[in-house]
Formats: C-alpha cells, sequence, structure tokens
C-alpha cells in the first residue's frame, strides 16, 4: 500500500482526523504518536486512541523508515474508558 | 556557523525566547532534551489571567496580554486564542469581603473588572451551584492552546532562520576564566556560544547549577482531568473559577485544591486546579483526581453526567514568591534566566520572551526588571540572617 497525501480515509474516528492530516504532520516533523496528535488531535476523542494509535505507529513506520518497535508509543493516562464525573467524584465505581 | 544565542528549553517560555530573539535579527540556536511542548507546556489548562498578585505579575500579564493579541495575527498557524473573559466564583458569604476588597483594589490599577451578585451569576450562568455568594467578571481575560502555540512559536522562529534542536540534552556548560559563557556542550555536538537563556523550566536549577548559579525553582505537581465534548450552553463563559484559586498557590504544604472549568476551542472541558510538591513525579494521584472532581462538582453541579475522558498530571516550575525570574545571571557573563512562571507560564511567555531579547539587544525594557531579578532572593536571604 503506498500512501497518498491526498487521502481523505478516515484515521482518528472519533475526533475525524484524515490520513492527508496525519501526513502532513508527519511532513511538518511529528516523528512520535504524541507529536501526531499535538498537531492533529488524533488519538485526543473519546476513545483516546484505542482505534487510532496503531495506525498512526503504522504510517510513521512507513513515511519515516524507521521499525515499528521503535516508533514511541503515545502516553495512556487514566481513566481506560469514559467514566461520568458523579460517578468518579464520589467513588462509587469501586464498589 | 556560530549561532549568536542558545537557548535551553523547547517549552513555550523558550520558544517564545527564540521567536522574539529571531525577529530582532539575532541567530538563535534552540536545544530541547525531548520534544517540543513536551513537559509543563502541555500539562496544564488553556487561561490567560490578567488578575495575579502582587502587582509585578499584574504588569506581565497585562502587558503579554496584549502580545498575545498580535501572536494570533502573526504566528504562522493558529493557536486558538479568544478573548473569552474569565468568571470568579466565591463560594461562602464570609470570603465575599476580602474578595471584594481585591477587586477595587484591581480596578484602581486599572484593570477592567466588575462585581457580580448571585442573582447576576445565575442569570450569566443557570448551570452554577444556586448557593454562590457571588463573583467577578474578568473582561480581559483569554484563552489559547499551549500546545500550537509552542509549536507556532519554534516554526515561526525557525522560519526567521533559528535552528530549533529537539531530542538534545544539555550536558555542561563551558565558561572562560573571567566566567563569560563560551559553549554550551550536548548531547548532539558542542556549541560555541557567547550568551545563553536558561528557560529550562522544572529543570532550570539544574542547568544554573552548571554554572555555579543557584537558582531557588522546584516542580509542584498539578493535576488536570479532561472531560468528553460538551454542549457549548453548559457554561456561557469559558474560564470559571473559584476566587480561592489564588490561595491555592499561595499554599506551601498539603494539596492545595481550587474549582477551575475551562472550556476548549474543541469543545471538552479541562478541570482544575491542584497543587502539590512531589518532587519530579507526574504519577496522576486518584484520591487527587476525586476531590479535585468534587470542588468542580461544587460550583457546576451540571457537570455529574459529563464523561472523564483523561487525566494528567504535569510540574509547573515554582518560585518561592510566585514571580517568575527573568534575569541576568549575576557573575556569569552571557548567562541569563528565564523561569519561575508557576502556572502562568502560558499568560506570560509572550512577554517574557519579550523581556529576554531586550536585555540580550540592549532595548529599554517593555516591564521594570528589578522585581524579576534572580539577585532579589540573595537579598532576601541576606535579610533573614540579619533580621
Amino acid at each position: 500500500m503506498s500512501l497518498e497525501p491526498e487521502d481523505e480515509v478516515i484515521i482518528c474516528r472519533c475526533e475525524e482526523v484524515s490520513l492527508k492530516e496525519i501526513l502532513e504532520a508527519i511532513a511538518e516533523g511529528a516523528r512520535t504518536v504524541n507529536e501526531v496528535k499535538m498537531r492533529t488531535r488524533a488519538g485526543m476523542g473519546l476513545c483516546q486512541g484505542k482505534t487510532c494509535r496503531r495506525l498512526v505507529s503504522q504510517i510513521l513506520a512507513q513515511q519515516t523508515g524507521q521499525p515499528m518497535g521503535e516508533i514511541m508509543p503515545a502516553t495512556f493516562r487514566p481513566p481506560v474508558r469514559p467514566v461520568p464525573i458523579g460517578v468518579l467524584a464520589t467513588g462509587d465505581d469501586e464498589g | 556557523m556560530l549561532p549568536d544565542v542558545v537557548v535551553i528549553g523547547g517549552g513555550i517560555v523558550g520558544c517564545s525566547c527564540a521567536y522574539y530573539l529571531a525577529r530582532e535579527g539575532v541567530r538563535v540556536c534552540l536545544v530541547e532534551k525531548g520534544n517540543l511542548a513536551s513537559g509543563t507546556s502541555r500539562a496544564g489548562q488553556s487561561h490567560i489571567v490578567l488578575w495575579e498578585e502582587p502587582d509585578i505579575n499584574l504588569q506581565l500579564e497585562k502587558a503579554s496580554r496584549l502580545l498575545y493579541e498580535a501572536l494570533a495575527e502573526e504566528l504562522p498557524f493558529d493557536i486558538e486564542y479568544r478573548r473569552t473573559g474569565s468568571l470568579a466564583l466565591v463560594e461562602n458569604a464570609g470570603d465575599w469581603e476580602p474578595f471584594e476588597r481585591t477587586v477595587h483594589s484591581l480596578q484602581a490599577r486599572g484593570l477592567d473588572c466588575q462585581l457580580l451578585t448571585s442573582t447576576d451569576l445565575c442569570r450569566l450562568e443557570p448551570n452554577l451551584a444556586p448557593d454562590l455568594a457571588g463573583g467577578a467578571y474578568f473582561p480581559e481575560d483569554a484563552q489559547v492552546n499551549p500546545i500550537l502555540t509552542t509549536l507556532a512559536l519554534a516554526q515561526a522562529a525557525k522560519n526567521m532562520g533559528a535552528e530549533i534542536r529537539p531530542f538534545t540534552e544539555v550536558t555542561g556548560i563551558e565558561l572562560s576564566a573571567e566566567r563569560k559563557v563560551t559553549a554550551v556542550d550536548t548531547t548532539t555536538g558542542r556549541i560555541p556560544t557567547a550568551i545563553v537563556v536558561n528557560a529550562a523550566g522544572v529543570w532550570s536549577a539544574a542547568i544554573g547549577t552548571m554554572v555555579g548559579l543557584e537558582i531557588p525553582v522546584i516542580p509542584r505537581r498539578g493535576h488536570i482531568i479532561v472531560t468528553e465534548p460538551v454542549p457549548d450552553n453548559l457554561i456561557n463563559c469559558k474560564i470559571i473559577l473559584a476566587a480561592g484559586y489564588m490561595q491555592t498557590l499561595g499554599a506551601t504544604s498539603g494539596v492545595a485544591m481550587s474549582a477551575n472549568i475551562q472550556q476548549t476551542h474543541s469543545g471538552n472541558l479541562l478541570l482544575g486546579s491542584s497543587r502539590d510538591f512531589g518532587g519530579f513525579d507526574r504519577t496522576v494521584r486518584p484520591e487527587v483526581i476525586r476531590a479535585q472532581l468534587a470542588r468542580n462538582l461544587r460550583f457546576l453541579p451540571a457537570l455529574a453526567n459529563i464523561h472523564v475522558i483523561r487525566t494528567y498530571a504535569g510540574l509547573r516550575p515554582y518560585s518561592p514568591d510566585l514571580v517568575p525570574i527573568i534575569s541576568e545571571g549575576d557573575g556569569v557573563k552571557g548567562f541569563y534566566i528565564a523561569t519561575g512562571h508557576e502556572g502562568a507560564g502560558i499568560t506570560m511567555a509572550p512577554i517574557t520572551g519579550k523581556l529576554i531579547s531586550e536585555m540580550i539587544t540592549s532595548k529599554a525594557p517593555t516591564v521594570p526588571l528589578e522585581p524579576l531579578s534572580l539577585r532579589r532572593f540573595s537579598h532576601r536571604q541576606e535579610e533573614d540572617r540579619l533580621g
């Protein structure tokens, strides 16, 4: 598969970030998943990158020639899934 | 090719220094040990605040906000700057009088702000708790995306010829026998230079040690909670904070906490604010998150059904008097310092960069420099000893 900058395929579904935008971020110098995120919002939506971070790593690997294993992964932050504030603040989720 | 100035630190303050220096035609090389905006600059909220005490902070903030107006036009991409105004809330009737005095004092010093009764609040923000004592509106306050601002400042500096070197850690600073800066040693090579700007934020004390200067800046942790995007009418004013926020900054032990609700350009809420000292530990503490959410719920009960999607903790460069250090390094020629902004680094980054460029190019400073000097701490130690 070769990636073309005009590709409009959506990579991050939560934030509707296209392949084209990811490729532009890499062209501007992004080399890690977090740098792509800071420039495009890919991975900043409701699922926090569960769907797209691996895809972004693959695109980075393909574009920069680095092996997948050497692409710095995105940071994972709690909570792992969305939790209502009313629940989290009172600690009811631990019951 | 010799750079004229080496800036250490690729956060918003370092990038601002690089930008304002490059604009003056100075050749700049900026070194950053990780990515740009990978530390404090990406770990805060979005508020450009104009009403911090003491008076020197107020002056810096007013000057900086004006520079943001210009930056929003000058920078190569959108930094999401908007003049939103901010709303400060007083929870209890007992706290009203001191707050009223503060607002009057700010007004007397020329800041545009107005007191609001509890009835005013209910009308302006129907989703707030109905039993608050009152508040104040600060129409000059604004909002910005700190990460995009950092990247845009760096890009603009680069467009004017600056060199930006990420993943380059400083390992030493070379001085001549007369204690003049001669070079910066880094993990990607030695850079000969006569001038260094230490904009390393929470790491600035370690850079100071390299030239024998004691910079009294330590890391102070702050937690932030990110929610899913919320409807635009949940809060009408995009920055709402408890008036107690300023007291939070003054606390020196335990976990200080205050409500601080900001809706970003993308619709998500950023919920602050807490402060505690835990060295360089950036771990999120669940008990702090819970307590912080409870504080925010107290002021905005409508938060209960909104989902948290992410939490993070970042480190603020704390200086003992909550005033930044924008200064020459006494006794080390060619060494400049821009650090210690605590939670106001985003607000004060533009004026900090401008002041540093004015110092280096021998121009009259926009804001008086004496209250910002590193020297003030040695005077203080002297007074403590004599007192």
